[in-house]
């Protein structure tokens, strides 16, 4: 089995109400940020369920990012809590089972916060670069 | 499954120039799921926008997928534009989203676009529609407190027309305020600033007032709220579709403050207020001490009535005994606005001597069983003083009611960490995460008495721009246009009855419900908002968001990355 290196592929869940905002804001900033990452738009963070997340690792992700609204600012009333709480244990669960934990990314930021939104954005695929890819474990042909 | 029709636009080469359209055509027009690919110039001008509005409607397509810029810009216009030729339309962002921010790699920019593309034509082959509920809404509201803010409320509502019936604890309308024979800064008696309304409450046929009675039971949600009252006319069954709570709030009880309770004449302001009422209030020199049990660790609010309270009694003791003097001891004074702060200044000319002192060093009662005098550490002029006197008035703030907390839990509305009733933070200052239900007054927050009517005001507007809508649909129902894409829907085959969802949901839209001999899930769609916890949570993928469904979320993961040829 060779393990592949480089081949950063990420997969975003993003708010519509801050992230996907936010990743707006960053466009007409034109920031510029590696193609590497594919956008899932949500209405709220708390509709990822970890079934998604690992979901997006078994067919071939290198890294899932979830990006909600700041805690306490959610669109939803308190929407995102439970999901920060249910990702937060994925991420435990994701280091058990030997994938990392590190490959899941809990972003949280409002709707004007392009810069961050970048910057969460283009660390998360350096960060992902040193990382083998989830490729390696898919059976051939995928 | 009807075939989708793609509009790519190349925004006057903005998407163009990085994202290679041609290669994007091809690649989707050998795609079975896709009718026609049509490249246009600028979607957003009338003329292609005419153009795309026009294919639509004279081929009947029934799904439109735009490649354009992001849904937040124009594209929003362009979409809604072609909504109401009747086709499902959904949006790509190939502008902000990919070809503005990755313009050093088109290679990479143009994989990415087809990968975007291919996943939203995912979305909408597998996308389904909510079945929508329409709601018809009672015409009547339940005012509950019969206050300064209830009965404004009332009025208000009943002014615009609406059967209005107001609840009150007590006999007689009025709350507080019955108490108070003076307010500030008018110096009018309390009772009398509010007169008109109570007057108003009699006399309009539309509003009826139920004195003594409280909530027993409360059911359903907004639009139609069955609520049962039990008061001395025996219980009462409403039907009604928004309830304003104006419950209000209590003064704290100073207990074990400054000797109260065990030394004579350390009272409260309500205390003195009702002294007043009787005519018995004759004394030399009385110390007024500010912020007693509020600004502290445990209640860091200020209860904004205090410090004008305060001017006004002292001034009134002033009025009431010639010679006698007054001194109020305080950690800052709190008169906001042109009018209170006048009258502070009316308060010193009128010669109310004012010393502040430090929270970490709080003054010091003199006296066993009566009161002697308080010693003060000035904290701006540095020195200790001793003020000889015979009354002491501790001015504490605003607490919750205790029975607001049972209110809550009946309307499911949360409260804050002092117990007041929660607004919808922060643009929504009278209404709560329960649709239908609205709050003002001290129940709230702290206010005075004007502060109070004002917001009575505005909950009776609130209520009446819902009641207004005779029947309303469960998906138009959000607070924000367009905010809502469908609502959760529980499949009672699936559900196990776990509960996950009832836990988890942030406005109570899931409610378990008894069918034969197990529990099912079942979602009251005027609540939800969509925001999908409950879909998360599901273990069994009974509930599921019909417009984002697990055939879409799973289709879309697995076409993020696919290979593009």
């Amino acid at each position: 089995m060779s393990v592949d290196r480089g081949n950063v592929k990420i997969l975003v869940f993003a708010c519509r109400w801050c992230g996907l905002i936010g990743a707006d804001g960053a466009g007409r900033k034109r920031i510029e940020l590696p193609a590497s990452y594919r956008v899932i738009p949500v209405d709220c963070a708390g509709y990822v369920e970890p079934d998604a997340v690992i979901r997006a690792f078994a067919s071939g992700a290198t890294g899932v990012a979830v990006l909600g609204c700041h805690v306490g600012g959610c669109r939803f009333n308190d929407a995102n809590h439970p999901a920060l709480k249910r990702l937060e244990l994925l991420k435990t669960l994701l280091d058990t089972t030997g994938i990392g934990g590190n490959r899941l990314l809990l972003g949280f930021g409002t709707a004007h916060e392009s810069h961050q939104y970048a910057d969460m954005i283009l660390e998360f695929h350096r960060a992902m670069e040193s990382m083998p890819s989830m490729a390696s474990w898919l059976p051939q042909g995928q | 499954m009807s075939k989708i029709s793609l509009f790519l636009c190349n925004c006057f080469g903005e998407i163009g120039r990085v994202i290679d359209l041609e290669f994007i055509r091809k690649k989707f027009e050998a795609d079975p799921d896709v009718d026609s690919v049509t490249i246009v110039d600028s979607l957003c001008m009338p003329d292609d926008a005419a153009k795309a509005q026009v294919l639509t409607r004279e081929r009947r397509i029934g799904k439109v997928l735009i490649g354009a810029c992001s849904p937040y810009g124009k594209m929003e216009f362009v979409r809604l534009g072609l909504a109401k030729e009747g086709a499902a339309v959904r949006a790509v962002d190939l502008r902000e989203g990919c070809a503005w921010i990755h313009g050093k790699d088109p290679e990479g920019a143009t994989r990415k676009a087809a990968n975007q593309i291919d996943m939203e034509l995912a979305l909408l082959q597998n996308r389904k529609d909510s079945k929508d509920l329409t709601l018809r809404v009672q015409q009547e509201v339940l005012v509950i407190g019969a206050g300064p803010a209830g009965l404004s409320a009332a009025c208000g509502l009943a002014r615009l027309g609406f059967r209005t019936h107001l609840v009150d604890r007590g006999s007689a309308p009025g709350g507080l305020l019955n108490v108070v024979k003076k307010v500030y800064p008018t110096d009018e008696p309390g009772p009398g600033k509010i007169k008109n309304l109570v007057d108003e409450t009699g006399e309009n046929p539309l509003i009826r007032f139920y004195g003594k009675t409280k909530i027993s039971s409360v059911k359903g949600y907004a639009g139609d709220f069955k609520v049962k009252l039990t008061g001395p006319e025996g219980n009462t069954a409403l039907r009604v579709g928004a309830v304003v709570l104006a419950t209000g709030a209590r003064i704290l009880f100073p207990q074990g403050l400054y000797g109260y309770g065990k030394i004579k004449n350390v009272i409260t302001q309500m205390e003195i207020e009702r002294r007043f009422a009787t005519g018995a209030l004759n004394c030399k020199t009385a110390v007024f001490i500010q912020c007693v049990g509020a600004r502290n660790a445990e209640r860091p609010y200020c209860s904004t009535i205090c410090c004008p309270l305060s001017l006004k009694n002292a001034m009134r003791v002033m009025d009431e005994n010639p010679g006698a003097r007054a001194y109020v001891l305080h950690r800052d004074i709190m008169t906001p606005g042109s009018v209170l702060e006048a009258y502070y200044r009316k308060a010193m000319q009128r010669g109310v001597q004012f010393i502040r002192f430090d929270a970490e060093r709080p003054p010091e009662v003199r006296g066993q069983e009566q009161v002697s005098g308080v010693e003060v550490f000035d904290s701006i002029s540095g020195v200790s003083r001793v003020i000889d006197s015979d009354l002491l008035v501790l001015s504490t703030p605003f607490v919750a009611d205790p029975e607001s907390a049972a209110i809550a839990r009946m309307f499911e509305i949360p409260v804050d960490k002092y117990g007041f009733y929660e607004e919808v933070y922060p643009i929504h200052p009278v209404e709560t995460r329960n649709d239908g239900i609205f709050i003002c007054g001290t129940s709230r927050w702290p206010v005075s008495s004007d502060q109070a009517i004002a917001q009575g005001e505005a909950a009776a507007i609130k209520a009446a721009s819902f009641l207004g809508k005779e029947t309303v649909s469960a998906l138009a129902m959000s607070r924000v246009p367009g905010g809502k894409l469908g609502h959760a829907a529980a499949d009672a085959a699936a559900c196990t009855g776990c509960g996950n969802c009832v836990a988890v949901c942030p406005y109570k839209a899931c409610r378990l419900q008894r069918t034969g001999n197990r529990s099912v899930s079942r979602v009251i769609k005027v609540r939800c908002k969509a925001c999908g916890n409950c879909v998360a949570v599901c273990p069994n993928g009974a509930m599921q968001m019909p417009e984002q469904n697990y055939r879409v979320t799973g289709e879309m993961i697995r076409r993020a990355f696919r290979e593009v040829r």
